[in-house]
């Protein structure tokens, strides 16, 4: 049977009254636990797994799956109204959302962009799983450490257009957040690093708390330092709080959809990848959009930023389940609980699901296609709700976002470290913003150099440390060269135009 | 009158704390039985396989009566769980009510980098034990059996194995002296699971995976990957008994396994009878059929069980071995 009709056959089960009703609570969950900063699908699918035991499996999967993907779609709102992400693939919406909403006096858009384009890069994403999942499983399993070390070297490149005026303040703040993500375990030896004898700092700089507060907690600093009183001294909402206001033009919607479309393609790829995950896809879909023309500079609330990190999240949250179906690897914690789930059921993850479970296998993609329209009607159906945040009176404001950052924080990590990581990153960040350093670089640097330090560590063992593995793979190859061009490109250009300045006295 | 008053309030309200204190006093005289919640500690997030195993074990015990109430679970996976052990193990107020998921891959990091140690705990059960094996993808290995590749590392061709963190390095460092190879000979890729590590093999990158039964198994029946090393004093049975034991491979090298248990423990100030009754229940837990179907067969694992005072003496000699072997 060809997966066109598979994937029927997946609807006809999805198309229970009871699979329909567990899809519509995913969805509405998984929007909830993604707005709530701190929890993240992670936690929400943990929390929620228990329940599920007794259920039949497809329901079951049915359930969770609806609410990881729709977490994609929450994720941005706090990032889009609060500058507080919700999960971590929504700290780049972050960098051109709350701009969007609060700069530009847009939210409504901002939302709607954030929103359509997760349902195209969502939707695309899980063309591709219909039509080449189990092939494209093993595309990504021919990416070894050599060629995740160089994509993810292309995808640190992103940082210096985030280093602001000073490029050497960025560069010190870039090494700082390298740092930082040093701290706790060797990820080879498992000997603790930089923790100085304290158990806490073993298990390193929780990510979640560490964001809440460099963005969110150093905000509440910056709002009481400048005593405003209401956001009218920023740019208060100037449109109908209705769905019709904050509906999209066709000249913003002809902004939205190649940034999106490419993204989605990009991201679906990255989702395959082991380990990768959906942050990586957003990160690397920011870079990839930002070598494109647009309208207005990325960074400064540009459609086309929403649209191409957003797009990009949701379509490597339905390329993750790819390996998750395909051969039973996990593309992200949130697929090993996943994983977890599917043995607790009775079934047997791996690279017979397809042919002994087909059912389950191709309603879960089906419910996915379900979830992704439920989830982008309900998500646009709150935004006149959402934007009335944005309306709130700072002193009300102040408090909430405390809370939130705190809460946020302690869910992440079932503990008052998680608080006191957010308290200290906030006043350090604060600190930094006042003296006119951006963190932006420092927030990149952090998530990446983890990924990029294991997977070079892998390469140079398999190596015995030559540097030569990277340019005998073709796919590290093709990598290190867009590497050595985005370097070389502005000295090149530099060039150039030194030389035309030269020749024209001449004329 | 106001006095009065006072005085009936104050008895009133320090009543509840006699009462408690009765509850105990009777426990601790007529054996221990729990009368109030039993909080959990978990050192890995919701969905790990320490959080999987805690759940198995109290559904069996609710599911059969044996607790009136699941325990509490909290996860504290701070400083790689090391905070949550060492709470645990200085737990005083509530000793009798708290327990700890404690296995083998906790003790030996929790040994090496920190001064907690197994006296700090009162050990209550052990309920399975797990063992490795190494395995190669038959699409893509240049080496077809483990003699192969051992014969490769001595003439000069890195050999790469990969697993996943804890007692699978200890295991590839125990293996490679058994051999006589040095690290550049036979390398080894740490992983954060044996999911990451099979992807890898799977993906052609490294010559041989190290894996325990219930991971790998579906690649097996697949044909995806074929066993070649029994890490254990015999062979496995099923669809892994081909690979033979390092001493079935050359009858110059001993044995080499590592069993991986997992096992219960409480603070050090826990009551002995609180010990007995959480010993008991353990044992229940472990002939019910709910664990045995729900999460042995599942999960590959043999059930070997060990009472508090067995898993004392085998978690005391564990630890004494592994504290010579890293040299502390």
């Amino acid at each position: 049977m060809s997966n066109f009709a598979m994937l029927f056959s997946g609807f006809s089960v999805v198309f229970s009254f009871q699979n329909v009703a567990v899809c519509l609570l995913g969805a509405v969950l998984g929007l909830i636990v993604g707005a709530m900063p701190g929890i993240g699908s992670l936690a929400g699918v943990a929390l929620l797994l228990p329940l599920t035991y007794k259920f039949n499996p497809t329901t079951a999967i049915i359930l969770l799956g609806s609410l990881y993907y729709s977490n994609m779609y929450g994720g941005s709102f706090s990032a889009i109204l609060l500058n507080i992400p919700g999960d971590s693939p929504a700290v780049m919406t972050m960098l051109d959302g709350y701009p969007m909403a609060k700069q530009k006096g847009r939210p409504g858009q901002a939302l709607f962009t954030s929103n359509f384009a997760s349902f195209i890069g969502g939707t695309i994403g899980m063309i591709i799983l219909t039509f080449l999942g189990p092939g494209l499983a093993n595309v990504g399993l021919h990416f070894g450490p050599q060629d995740m070390t160089a994509l993810l070297l292309v995808a640190m490149t992103s940082i210096g257009w985030l280093v602001g005026k000073n490029p050497t303040q960025g560069v010190i703040l870039t090494m700082l957040g390298i740092l930082l993500a040093c701290i706790g375990m060797d990820p080879q030896t498992g000997a603790p690093r930089y923790n100085f004898g304290n158990m806490y700092l073993m298990g390193g700089i929780p990510f979640v708390p560490f964001v809440i507060g460099t963005v969110g907690f150093s905000q509440v600093l910056r709002l009481m330092s400048e005593r405003k009183n209401t956001v009218s001294e920023e740019k208060i909402v100037n449109q109908k709080l209705t769905i019709r206001g904050s509906m999209l033009t066709g000249h913003d919607i002809r902004r939205l959809l190649p940034p999106a479309i490419r993204s989605g393609v990009l991201g679906t790829f990255v989702g395959v990848l082991p380990g990768a995950g959906a942050t990586t896809g957003a990160f690397l879909g920011y870079a990839m959009n930002k070598a494109f023309k647009s309208e207005e500079p990325f960074g400064t609330g540009a459609i086309e930023g929403i649209a191409s990190c957003e797009a990009a999240n949701n379509a490597a949250a339905a390329g993750a389940f790819a390996p998750l179906l395909a051969l039973g690897i996990p593309g992200s914690g949130t697929g090993a609980v996943l994983l977890g789930g599917l043995m607790m059921w009775g079934l047997n993850p791996g690279p017979l699901l397809f042919t002994n479970n087909p059912d389950f296998a191709w309603g879960l993609i089906a419910s996915l296609f379900l979830a992704n329209l439920l989830t982008l009607m309900i998500s646009i159906g709150v935004i006149p709700f959402l934007i009335i945040i944005l309306t709130v009176p700072i002193k009300v404001i102040i408090p909430v976002v405390l809370v939130i950052c705190m809460v946020g924080s302690y869910a992440n990590t079932y503990s008052m470290y998680g608080v006191v990581i957010m308290f200290v990153s906030g006043l350090v960040s604060y600190i930094c913003e006042k003296s006119g350093y951006s963190t932006s670089p420092m927030l990149l640097s952090f998530v990446l150099a983890p990924l990029l330090e294991n997977n070079m560590r892998k390469a140079f063992i398999t190596s015995q440390g030559s540097v030569g593995i990277f340019f005998t793979s073709p796919i590290s190859c093709v990598f290190m060269v867009i590497l050595f061009v985005i370097m070389l490109s502005p000295v090149i250009r530099g060039v150039i135009k030194v030389g035309k300045k030269r020749l024209r006295p001449n004329k | 009158m106001k006095k009065v008053l006072l005085f009936v309030l104050v008895v009133a309200l320090m009543f509840p704390l006699f009462a408690k204190g009765g509850v105990e006093a009777a426990g601790s005289s007529e054996g221990f039985k729990p009368a109030k919640d039993i909080t959990w500690y978990c050192t890995s997030k919701p969905g790990g396989g320490s959080d999987i195993y805690t759940r198995a074990f109290s559904d069996a015990a609710v599911a059969n009566g044996w607790l009136s109430k699941a325990p509490l679970i909290n996860y504290k996976t701070d400083g790689a769980g090391e905070v949550g052990r060492n709470e645990v193990a200085n737990t005083k107020q509530n000793a009798d009510y708290t327990l700890l998921t404690f296995n083998s891959g906790d003790l030996m990091p929790m040994v090496a980098n920190t001064p907690n140690r197994i006296r700090n705990f009162t050990p209550i059960a052990v309920m399975a034990t797990d063992k490795q094996l190494l395995f190669i993808n038959p699409e893509k290995a240049k080496y077809k059996t483990f003699a192969d590749a051992v014969a490769a590392a001595r003439t000069g061709t890195q050999i790469v194995i990969a697993g996943s963190k804890g007692d699978d390095i200890e295991l590839y460092g125990m293996l490679i002296k058994e051999l006589g190879l040095r690290e550049n000979q036979m390398a080894y890729i740490t992983n954060d699971s044996t999911a990451d590590a099979i992807a890898s093999g799977l993906g052609g990158h490294v010559d041989l995976v190290m894996s325990k039964p219930a991971a790998a198994s579906e690649y097996v029946k697949a044909g995806m990957l074929i066993p070649i090393l029994a890490l254990s004093d015999s062979r496995f049975t099923g669809n892994l008994a081909s690979a033979p034991t390092l001493h079935e491979i050359d009858a110059r090298y001993n044995d080499v396994e590592l069993p991986v248990w997992r096992g219960i423990v409480g603070p050090a100030d826990m009551s002995q009878e609180a010990a007995k009754f959480y010993s008991d229940l353990a044992k229940k837990v472990s002939e019910s059929k709910e664990w045995n179907e729900g999460y042995l067969m599942k999960n590959s694992l043999k059930s070997s069980f060990m009472d508090y005072q067995e898993a004392k003496a085998y978690m005391e000699k564990y630890e004494a071995d592994y504290l010579k072997k890293i040299g502390k």
